[in-house]
């Protein structure tokens, strides 16, 4: 069952410029699927539709069975979505700023609790969320993004450059979550990064996008044999340089 | 449920610790300032007040004094036969000397009779006096003459040449006074195409009061509101945190609302202690008149100041008190040139990208709301030529502050006329604001780049 299904998303500017092109994908429930592809090949333009943040020129998502086009607010429901550097409230307490997110996704007050709960277990910042956030490192505020991004359990957590500014063992176990997390939970998954072993490591499926086209989508086994590569890297850079046919 | 999180995110992080410090701050410099002037102006009417001598009583006067000759000595046992002590600090014709008893006596004041003023006197011409004045300090208590015995030494003597003047020209005294008591004063006003009896510098001194508090606080409302939610909208882009919270299962319109909801409480809030301050200052200022006159003005409610409740009731003959409704009409003016204050502030924060742009995008909304607020200090918009009064006319503040004038004087057409500008052009900032904040443009429209700074991002 999709719990994404992008059909011929495309999103143009006046001056003639397709920052995304006719972007057909879906992710399948507790699937994690990554976009991948260098600066400037439309991924987070194909994200930021896909989050409702940009209407489509062209093209549709349907999340959940909500158009994002029709029914943005009804689409928005079902996702949460991590920007690459976003920042957070930093005149709150961390652990106010999870109450107020977690605020906005529960219908009721029980459910508030019970998502500001799941956040602080996850997040691992202890007693830190008592403080201000304008004083948590880099590290400690993507922790906080993360664990707002997963604690209400969305059908499916948009996550660009999901361990950015985070040191090796906390991205590792921030992996480890997410993966626990699809797999055991079946929460879906749409990454977009430049780390490839973390890709790798995490991905079922990616796209490789390039000049605003999704050049192919298959899992990373798939395109290794397909490609004759040895890892992801490799597999990047054929399909990027066109070395290939596709 | 959501709007209310929302509402009360925004009024944490607008009413924080340090902007309610900063309001308790303004506060207490406005109540500082006003006692301050109250403690002046008071000192000013005491030392009017506490004069050493008077015509009808005598008293004491202290001077110095250079001349032997006969007739200064003849004016010194005639006051002293009407009860005035004459007491002569000094007879050294000498500036160093005259400052040591200034110094030693602590006075601002020192009368001084020259060596010459018998021989003058004598002769018929007029006669000087020298008055010596001390000044230790910029401040106004600094600038007001004390009233010892030397300023009514001034006084004194004046008296004596005049009634001495009287007396050679066969004038007495008391056929003097009844000439004067023939003529009295009765001061009348003429405004608004009625003539009242009231003194002219109450009614303008209302009208002032009235016409700088309203700008004042349409002035401070403005800056306030406007500058805050610029920064409300552009912090959350710099901070990259609007994208987290659009994407949440929030309305635009809901974060929207929230975001100025708060910076409308906030700047009423502001605007409230602001003019608690200026309140006391302006009372301060005026000894109290001022404000106990605007009181009974405004509640007609005969508060216990006699003076004040004659201006009321003559301010009220002239029809230039505000009634119930016209301080609504008021309300509505401000309210409608708050929010376009407001959705022009939206639209520029929502191009803001930095903290930088945001400043360089506060500039033209602080001049926009700065000049009309100046002008109308200054001057009358209806009595400006034609150009002036179309070039304010386009500013869409400046009906704000000049609502109070055009209602109390009843310029009808200005006030109708920019209450119409105002509202079609509150429909299209607001249309402007709503369409900005959902659509693509929040995230797409951006300040256009110099060329300098295309080349080096290039």
């Amino acid at each position: 069952m999709s719990v994404l299904s992008a059909e011929g998303l495309t999103k143009s500017y006046k001056k003639g410029i397709n920052a995304a092109e006719n972007i057909t994908f879906s992710v399948e429930k507790g699937e994690i699927f990554a976009l991948i592809g260098p600066n400037g090949a439309g991924k987070t333009t194909t994200i930021r539709m896909i989050a409702t943040l940009l209407t489509p020129t062209e093209g549709d998502a349907v999340i959940s069975g909500h158009s994002v086009v029709k029914e943005p607010e009804k689409a928005r429901e079902h996702i949460t979505y991590l920007p690459d550097e976003a920042g957070a409230y930093k005149s709150m307490k961390g652990i106010d700023y999870l109450n107020f997110m977690a605020g906005l996704y529960a219908k009721t007050s029980a459910e508030q609790s019970e998502y500001v709960k799941r956040a602080v277990d996850m997040c691992g910042l202890g007693e830190r969320l008592e403080e201000r956030i304008n004083g948590y490192s880099r590290g400690m505020i993507r922790k906080l993004l993360l664990s707002r991004a997963v604690m209400s359990r969305p059908d499916l957590a948009i996550l660009d450059e999901a361990t950015s500014g985070l040191d090796v063992l906390n991205a590792l176990d921030i992996r480890k979550t997410i993966k626990r997390l699809a797999r055991e939970e079946g929460m879906s998954f749409l990454l977009s990064s430049h780390n490839m072993l973390e890709i790798e490591f995490l991905s079922d499926r990616v796209g490789i996008m390039s000049e605003g086209k999704l050049l192919l989508t298959g899992t990373i086994e798939d395109l290794k044999s397909k490609f004759g590569a040895r890892n992801l890297e490799e597999v990047f850079e054929k399909a990027v340089s066109g070395e290939v046919s596709l | 449920m959501k709007f209310g999180a929302l509402l009360k995110k925004e009024l944490s992080q607008l009413l924080n610790k340090q902007a309610i410090i900063s309001m308790v701050a303004t506060l207490f410099i406005f109540i500082f300032m006003g006692t301050v002037m109250n403690g002046t102006m008071n000192k000013l009417h005491e030392d009017e007040e506490d004069s050493t001598w008077s015509e009808e009583t005598g008293g004491s006067i202290s001077l110095v004094n250079c001349d032997k000759g006969e007739f200064v000595k003849e004016m010194f046992e005639e006051m002293k036969k009407n009860n005035t002590t004459v007491e002569v600090l000094s007879e050294e014709n000498d500036m160093a000397a005259w400052q040591r008893i200034m110094d030693e006596k602590e006075l601002k004041t020192l009368a001084v009779i020259p060596e010459d003023f018998s021989e003058k006197a004598e002769k018929g011409e007029e006669p000087s006096i020298k008055v010596v004045t001390s000044v230790t300090g910029t401040g106004l208590s600094n600038m007001i003459k004390d009233n010892t015995g030397s300023v009514s030494a001034v006084d004194a003597i004046t008296q004596y040449l005049s009634d001495k003047k009287l007396e050679e020209k066969g004038i007495t005294k008391e056929e003097l006074e009844k000439l004067n008591d023939n003529v009295s004063l009765v001061e009348f006003t003429s405004a608004n195409g009625k003539i009242a009896e009231v003194p002219s510098s109450a009614v303008s001194g209302l009208v002032m009061s009235m016409s700088m508090i309203m700008p004042f606080a349409v002035f401070f409302l403005l800056m306030m509101a406007s500058s805050m939610i610029m920064s409300a909208i552009s912090t959350e882009k710099i901070d990259k945190t609007l994208e987290t919270l659009l994407s949440a299962p929030v309305s635009r319109i809901h974060v929207l609302g929230a975001k100025v909801l708060a910076a409308i409480i906030t700047a009423l809030l502001n605007a409230v202690v602001m003019m608690i301050g200026f309140g006391f200052y302006i009372n301060g200022a005026s000894g109290g008149t001022i404000s106990s006159a605007v009181t009974a003005t405004m509640s007609n409610s005969g508060v216990d100041v006699t003076e004040a409740v004659k201006i009321a009731d003559g301010i009220a003959a002239l029809g230039l008190n505000l009634s119930g409704s016209t301080i609504a009409l008021i309300f509505l003016e401000l309210f409608i040139t708050l929010a376009i204050g407001l959705c022009i502030s939206l639209i520029l924060g929502a191009l803001a990208s930095d903290a930088q742009s945001l400043q360089t995008l506060l500039m033209p909304v602080m001049f926009l709301v700065m000049i009309p607020f100046f002008v109308s200090i200054f001057m009358d918009m209806n009595s400006m030529n034609i150009v002036g009064k179309v070039i304010m006319f386009i500013i869409p503040f400046t009906h704000a502050y000049t609502a109070a004038g055009n209602i109390i004087f009843g310029h009808t057409g200005m006030l109708v006329g920019g209450l119409i500008y105002q509202l079609f052009f509150l429909a299209a900032v607001m249309y402007a604001a709503v369409k900005v904040f959902t659509t693509d443009l929040l995230f797409t429209m951006k300040l256009p780049e110099s060329k300098a700074a295309a080349k080096k991002t290039k």
